[in-house]
C-alpha cells in the first residue's frame, strides 16, 4: 500500500516536472523572457526536449531501481517510507539542477543573439479585465472557519469526555497511530493549526485576487484566458482542498470525542479519497492552465514585445519587485503562483501562520 | 480598454496613462458615468508603482475629467461637467503646440489639416458623437 501510493505519487511528480517546460506561459522559456517571433526556435525547442527527457528519463530508472528494491528486499514500512520521500525530493533537486542549466542556456542564447534588440518594450492591462475574474467571494473561505471555530468550541464544553491520551497524528487508513497526554492544548492543537491554516488560505486568496491580472501585450487574449483561468481555478482549489481537509479532521475530532457514537462509521478510506482529489486537481488545474494560453493565437504587431521583466525575476524563479503591488504573482517555471518577494505583505501572509503553528505545537 | 504604456518612452507613465484615458474617452471606448479600476488594481495590472496611477487619477481629476469619490472609486465626468473655464486651460495648452507647429513653418491650412484630420480619426470610432 505505501509502495503503490509512493510510486504513484512520484509518476505524478516525474510526469508534470517534465511537462513543465510545455505547460508554462508560451512567452517564457526555462524562465526567460522570450519575444514572439523567436518562440518557435529550433534550439528553444532542443532545450525543451533535453529536459523533458532527461528528467523523464532517470527519474523512471530511479522509481523502477525503487520498486525492484522494495519488491526483493521487503524492507519495513519505515524503510519504504524513508527511501520514497528521499527519492522524491531527490527528483525535485534533479529537475531543479536541470531547469538551472537550461534557464543558463537560454540566457546565453537570448544575449549572442541579442533577442528584443529594435522591439519597443510596452506593458498593457485592459480597464475591462477585473470585471471578467471569476475568482470565489473571499467569504466562501469563512465556511471552514466557522466549522472549526465550532469544532474547537465543542471540544472544549466536551473536554471531559476526551480521552487521557489525545491523537495527534493518524495514518494513511484513517486510524490514530500517535499519541500525547491530554492538556486543553493538546486538546484542540489539531482543529487550532487547521484554523490558522484557513486563515492563512484566506490571506492567500485575498492576496491573490488583489494581485495584478498580467496580460501580455502581443498575444492579450490568450494570457487574458490563461490568467483568469488560472485564477478562478486556483482559487476553486483552494478552497475545495481547505473544505475537505476541514471536513475529514473535524470528523477525527468528533471521534475522539465520541468513540461510541461514531463506532460503526469508519474513514478508512477518507485519506485516500483525499489524496486522489487532491492529486487529480492538481494534474488537471496544470493540464487546464498549461493550455489556456496555446489554444488561441492572437495577430501580433512586429514591431513590440512585453516589458522584459527577467531583471525582476532571480534565477528566473523568485519575482522580486517593490514597485508592482501585486503580492503574488504566476510562476515562471510551473503552473501556479509565487510571492512578490519584493511586496512584505507576501512575508506576512505566508510566513506568521506558520510560525504561530510552529510556536503554538511547541508550547 | 486597452491601455498600453512604454515604460522606457520620455513620457513619464502617468502622463501616459492619463493621456490614453482621456484618448479612451474621446474614442467612446469609456463613457461618461463609467468607472475606472482602483487605483491598487490598476497598477497591479500594470505591475506599476500605485503612486504612478495615483498621480494619472489626482491630474485627471484636476482637469474635471473624473470625480473620485469614496465609494464609487473614480467615475468618468459628462461634457455638462464642464465649464468655461476648462476650455480656457485648454487655451493655454494649445498654443505652444500651435507656436511650434508656426516656427516650424507650417502654414494655417497644414495646421488646420492636422486638427482636423485628429478629431476625424478620434470621433470615428466613437458611435456616440455622430
Amino acid at each position: 500500500m505505501t509502495l503503490a501510493i509512493f510510486l504513484i505519487i512520484a509518476f505524478i511528480l516525474v510526469g508534470i516536472q517534465t511537462a513543465v517546460p510545455f505547460l508554462v506561459k508560451r512567452t517564457v522559456i526555462f524562465g526567460v523572457t522570450v519575444p514572439e517571433k523567436y518562440l518557435k526556435n529550433e534550439t528553444l525547442t532542443s532545450y525543451k526536449k533535453g529536459y523533458a527527457l532527461l528528467v523523464s528519463l532517470l527519474s523512471f530508472v530511479v522509481l523502477a531501481g525503487y520498486l525492484l528494491w522494495a519488491l526483493m528486499n521487503n524492507p519495513s514500512e519505515q524503510q519504504t517510507v524513508l527511501v520514497g520521500t528521499v527519492i522524491q525530493f531527490g527528483i525535485i533537486l534533479y529537475s531543479l539542477t536541470l531547469y538551472f542549466f537550461y534557464h543558463g542556456k537560454t540566457l546565453q542564447l537570448k544575449k549572442n543573439n541579442n533577442w528584443g534588440e529594435g522591439l519597443k518594450q510596452v506593458k498593457i492591462t485592459d480597464l475591462s479585465v477585473r470585471s471578467q475574474d471569476e475568482m470565489l467571494p473571499w467569504y466562501v473561505y469563512l465556511l471552514p472557519i466557522v466549522i472549526t471555530v465550532g469544532v474547537i468550541g465543542y471540544t472544549i464544553l466536551q473536554y471531559d469526555l476526551l480521552p487521557k491520551q489525545i491523537p495527534t497524528h493518524w495514518g494513511i487508513n484513517g486510524e490514530a497511530d500517535a499519541f500525547t497526554e491530554k492538556t486543553p492544548m493538546s486538546a484542540i492543537l489539531m482543529p487550532l493549526t487547521f484554523l490558522i491554516m484557513q486563515f492563512m488560505f484566506l490571506g492567500i486568496h485575498i492576496g491573490t485576487k488583489k494581485s495584478g491580472i498580467k496580460l501580455s501585450a502581443v498575444n492579450t487574449s490568450a494570457s487574458r484566458m490563461r490568467q483568469l483561468t488560472l485564477r478562478k481555478n486556483s482559487s476553486w482549489f483552494m478552497f475545495i482542498i481547505s473544505f475537505l481537509l476541514t471536513v475529514m479532521f473535524s470528523f477525527f475530532q468528533l471521534k475522539t470525542i465520541h468513540p461510541d457514537l461514531f463506532a460503526g462509521i469508519t474513514m478508512a478510506a477518507a485519506p485516500i479519497l483525499f489524496l486522489v482529489i487532491a492529486l487529480a486537481g492538481t494534474i488537471a488545474i496544470a493540464v487546464k492552465v498549461g493550455r489556456s494560453d496555446k489554444l488561441s493565437n492572437d495577430e501580433t504587431e512586429l514591431e513590440i514585445t512585453d516589458f522584459d521583466e527577467d531583471a525582476h525575476w532571480k534565477g528566473g524563479l523568485f519575482y522580486f519587485n517593490r514597485k508592482d503591488p501585486s503580492i503574488f504573482v504566476e510562476k515562471r517555471f510551473g503552473v501556479g503562483w509565487t510571492l512578490n518577494f519584493g511586496n512584505p505583505i507576501g512575508y506576512f501572509i505566508v510566513l506568521v501562520p506558520l510560525v504561530i503553528i510552529l510556536v503554538i505545537s511547541f508550547l | 480598454m486597452i491601455i498600453r504604456i512604454e515604460p522606457d518612452s520620455d513620457i513619464p507613465i502617468y502622463q501616459q496613462i492619463t493621456n490614453q484615458i482621456i484618448e479612451g474617452i474621446a474614442r467612446g471606448s469609456i463613457q461618461p458615468g463609467d468607472s475606472l479600476p482602483s487605483v491598487r488594481a490598476f497598477a497591479a495590472d500594470l505591475g506599476v508603482n500605485m503612486h504612478t496611477v495615483n498621480k494619472s487619477y489626482h491630474q485627471l481629476e484636476n482637469k474635471g475629467i473624473i470625480r473620485i469619490a469614496p465609494k464609487s472609486g473614480a467615475v468618468i465626468s459628462s461634457p455638462q461637467d464642464f465649464n468655461a473655464s476648462a476650455s480656457d486651460k485648454l487655451k493655454e495648452a494649445f498654443k505652444p503646440l500651435i507656436a511650434e507647429s508656426i516656427v516650424i513653418g507650417m502654414s494655417n491650412e497644414q495646421i488646420q489639416e492636422l486638427v482636423t484630420s485628429i478629431m476625424e480619426d478620434l470621433r470615428k470610432s466613437n458611435k456616440h458623437l455622430k
